[in-house]
């Protein structure tokens, strides 16, 4: 590859005071909410080890509820921020509407906490019809209100923040161009980065899902205010994973766009787009958006065509987005000096996870295998290996190298060492209790295992104490990235 | 003495309707809560037969049992006919089931509910049961299929909601809630008995969007709220457009 606009990657304009600030000050969201959410998931595994006689079921749910909405809400956001800032060098980013979603996503936090930790409200993150409305007891009403008011103004924010992104770009390329498909024809001018197609792809995809989520909101507060209205409890539910699918799945692709424009720099060769690059991802933008049928593999009533084209697009999937980012990597750094520090390491190491985890969502789509592995601990070994040792990994890394980027400090090469072996030995070592206990048949959302499941409940000792070594590598990393954090903060 | 006394005792009949508490009052009952829960075994007074516990009709094929009272002006006139008009299309009463018609009042008994089965034409139809119950059983039965009903002074009517429940084996297997009995739908509860999946039927209550609409013949066809989950893609779609196209203006 020839080593072009090194200086353009290498030497980028610095960020205007106000952006470095917002910046940092979703950063430090990230950085108190982050090990907070991973303990919510040590209570979660120690109540399931019999080790925490005092939690209750309904506080179990109540903390699993706040745990999943948690780490999608706060990965989704923290990719917004590092995409903001990565994409200062090719267009100009406003800065009201990420100060507004700031704004909203505190409020949406804090009503979050009041209902699940204070009102015990255990729908759990992807809320399924018609659970929420019906609580039976576990939670009281209000909980539910403000449920759906965190759900409302997460989504207001969210979406005006994305919406205001895609203004963004759309002030610099059009949508031709900001789509990559001049490529396609062979054409390399106008020259888009491979960052701004992906982000373009994302976002569109973004814009549906949070539609999707203001549709089942609206029909949840029909039939919860309204007596009579009664919501058809599939279309509920298709719409349910059609968002949330496509909300995690998207923030992942956001973690990748700004892989495409952080690695280049640790490997001293750029990655341009190229027409496969363009291809793999104009593919992507149709394949997101179908394959959340794969959610609904149990649903015997769903049209057998949805299942089948469910089925096909989860495998598709897989093969423009990982396949041309991990052969596009592994040419990036084949025989280049690449210098590994904690941020390109943890960049690295996350497509590596995204692999790992989207190898078991590919045999988890297949519907014959889920007929064995659904709601099965095999299902959210897979989504936390991408999402955990994948999406995690590189947004860390990303937000590394913006402080790095901000306050440069030399790096401790033990140090890293120790940060990343801590961080790969808790993570890799926790999920395999998960992949151990799916394949022995464990169920899901269970808050503690009868006897009959007793290798649940050994699963779950053992992954308290890898989630530890984890919490110890997260430790590590927030002092290293703190520290330039703050030294950032203060700067003029 | 003895007019005053008939005359108390037969009002202290009347006062003494028990009512019991529904569990959802004056609403449909909610299938969901109720499918599968044993059904009391009661005393059915029948006219002209002996008395036979439901568990005797059960035991041989599933049952079809109604409350109704004979002194209804609303539903329950409406709801015989088409459960009428249902069973004749669907056929198999007597052979493949048995239906029964049980009176919830306790003015009624076996005279009153032979006089309803004759005005019915239903008499001496195959497989039709027209019975009173003692209070208690009413008391005992009412609860655990959903059914449920309160005296109306102003109207001297009882409300009540109208409703089916297909009963296998001594547990209810379905409930058919609604005024009307399709024959559709009876045959859905025919096929679920006889051992064939029915993998979706519509439940009661204003469904305003659903995805798909099922058919007896098990066909399944696209309904309005398909538009619903075609619509946050069509507008991610026009939003993209529009931002871009602005853009263009600028230009």
């Amino acid at each position: 590859m020839n080593p072009t606009n090194l200086s353009a990657l290498t030497n980028a304009k610095p960020p205007s005071a106000a952006l470095r600030r917002l910046t940092l000050a979703w950063f430090a969201i990230m950085f108190l909410l982050f090990p907070i959410l991973v303990l919510l998931g040590l209570v979660m595994r120690a109540g399931q080890s019999n080790w925490l006689h005092k939690l209750s079921p309904e506080y179990f749910y109540a903390v699993m509820t706040l745990h999943g909405l948690g780490m999608v809400g706060l990965w989704f956001v923290a990719a917004m921020a590092v995409l903001s800032y990565v994409l200062k060098r090719y267009v100009s980013v406003s800065l009201w509407a990420s100060r507004l979603a700031m704004a909203l996503t505190v409020l949406g936090v804090g009503l979050l906490i009041a209902c699940t930790l204070v009102g015990k409200f255990g729908a759990g993150w992807y809320f399924l019809y018609p659970l929420p409305l019906h609580p039976g007891g576990a939670w009281p009403a209000w909980s539910i209100g403000a449920f759906f008011a965190a759900i409302g103004v997460l989504g207001v924010g969210w979406l005006v923040w994305v919406l205001d992104l895609m203004r963004a770009v759309s002030r610099r390329y059009s949508l031709t161009a900001s789509l990559g498909w001049h490529y396609l024809r062979g054409r390399t001018e106008p020259e888009v980065p491979p960052v701004v197609i992906i982000t373009t792809v994302t976002l569109i995809a973004m814009v549906a899902a949070l539609i999707s989520a203001v549709i089942v909101l609206v029909l949840f507060l029909m039939e919860w205010l309204k007596p009579g209205f009664t919501n058809d409890a599939l279309l509920m539910k298709n719409l349910t994973f059609f968002f949330g699918h496509l909300l995690v799945n998207l923030t992942l692709y956001l973690g990748v766009a700004v892989l495409y424009e952080l690695m280049p720099a640790y490997c001293g060769r750029p990655w341009k787009t190229t027409r496969y690059v363009a291809l793999a991802w104009n593919a992507v933008l149709l394949l997101v958006i179908l394959a959340f049928m794969h959610h609904l593999y149990m649903d015997f009533v769903q049209l057998h065509a949805f299942q089948v084209i469910g089925q096909i697009s989860s495998y598709l999937t897989s093969v423009p987005a990982a396949v041309v980012t991990i052969l596009g990597l592994l040419a990036l750094v084949y025989g280049a000096k690449v210098r590994w520090t904690l941020a390109s390491l943890l960049l690295f190491l996350g497509v590596v996870g995204w692999v790992i985890g989207g190898i078991g969502a590919v045999i988890d789509s297949t519907i014959v295998a889920n007929l064995r592995y659904h709601n099965t601990l095999w299902v959210p070994a897979h989504f936390h290996t991408y999402y955990l040792m994948g999406v995690v990994l590189m947004l860390m890394g990303a937000v590394f190298h913006v402080c790095q980027e901000l306050a440069p400090m030399p790096e401790n090469p033990g140090r890293t060492r120790l940060t990343i072996v801590l961080l790969c030995l808790g993570g890799y070592g926790f999920l395999m209790t998960f992949y151990y206990a799916g394949a022995h048949s464990v169920p899901r959302r269970y808050s503690s295992y009868p006897e009959l499941l007793s290798k649940g409940v050994t699963a779950a000792q053992v992954s308290t104490f890898f989630i530890v070594l984890f919490l110890a590598g997260l430790v590590l990393y927030l002092w290293e990235t703190g520290k330039r954090w703050r030294k950032a903060w203060l700067l003029p | 003495m003895a007019a005053a006394l008939w005359l108390v005792v037969a009002g202290g009949m009347v006062r003494a309707q028990p009512a019991p508490v529904a569990p959802d009052l004056l609403r449909p009952p909610d299938e969901n809560r109720y499918v599968d829960r044993a059904v009391p075994d009661v005393l059915l007074l029948r006219p002209a037969e002996p008395s036979v516990r439901l568990s005797n009709l059960w035991d041989q094929r599933p049952v079809l049992f109604t409350f109704v009272f004979t002194r209804c002006a609303g539903i329950c006139s409406p709801l015989l006919h088409s459960l009428k008009a249902a069973t004749a299309k669907v056929g198999g009463a007597g052979t493949d089931y048995q239906v029964v018609v049980a009176s919830f009042d306790a003015r009624d008994g076996p005279a009153t509910m032979a006089a309803m089965a004759h005005d019915l034409g239903l008499e001496k139809a195959p497989g039709w049961t027209f019975a009173a119950l003692s209070t208690e059983d009413v008391q005992r039965l009412a609860p655990t299929i959903g059914f449920w009903y309160r005296w109306d002074e102003t109207s001297q009517q009882f409300d009540h909601p109208a409703m089916v429940v297909a009963m296998d084996h001594g547990r209810t297997a379905r409930l058919l809630v609604g005024g009307e009995v399709s024959p559709v739908r009876l045959q859905e509860v025919m096929d679920q008995l006889h051992g064939k999946l029915v993998s979706i039927y519509p439940l009661p209550g204003k469904v305003a969007f659903r995805c798909f609409e099922y058919n007896a013949d098990g066909r399944l066809r696209l309904h309005w709220g398909i538009l619903l989950m075609l619509l946050p893609s069509l507008a991610a779609g026009a939003l993209t457009v529009l931002i871009f196209q602005r853009r263009g203006r600028r230009d």
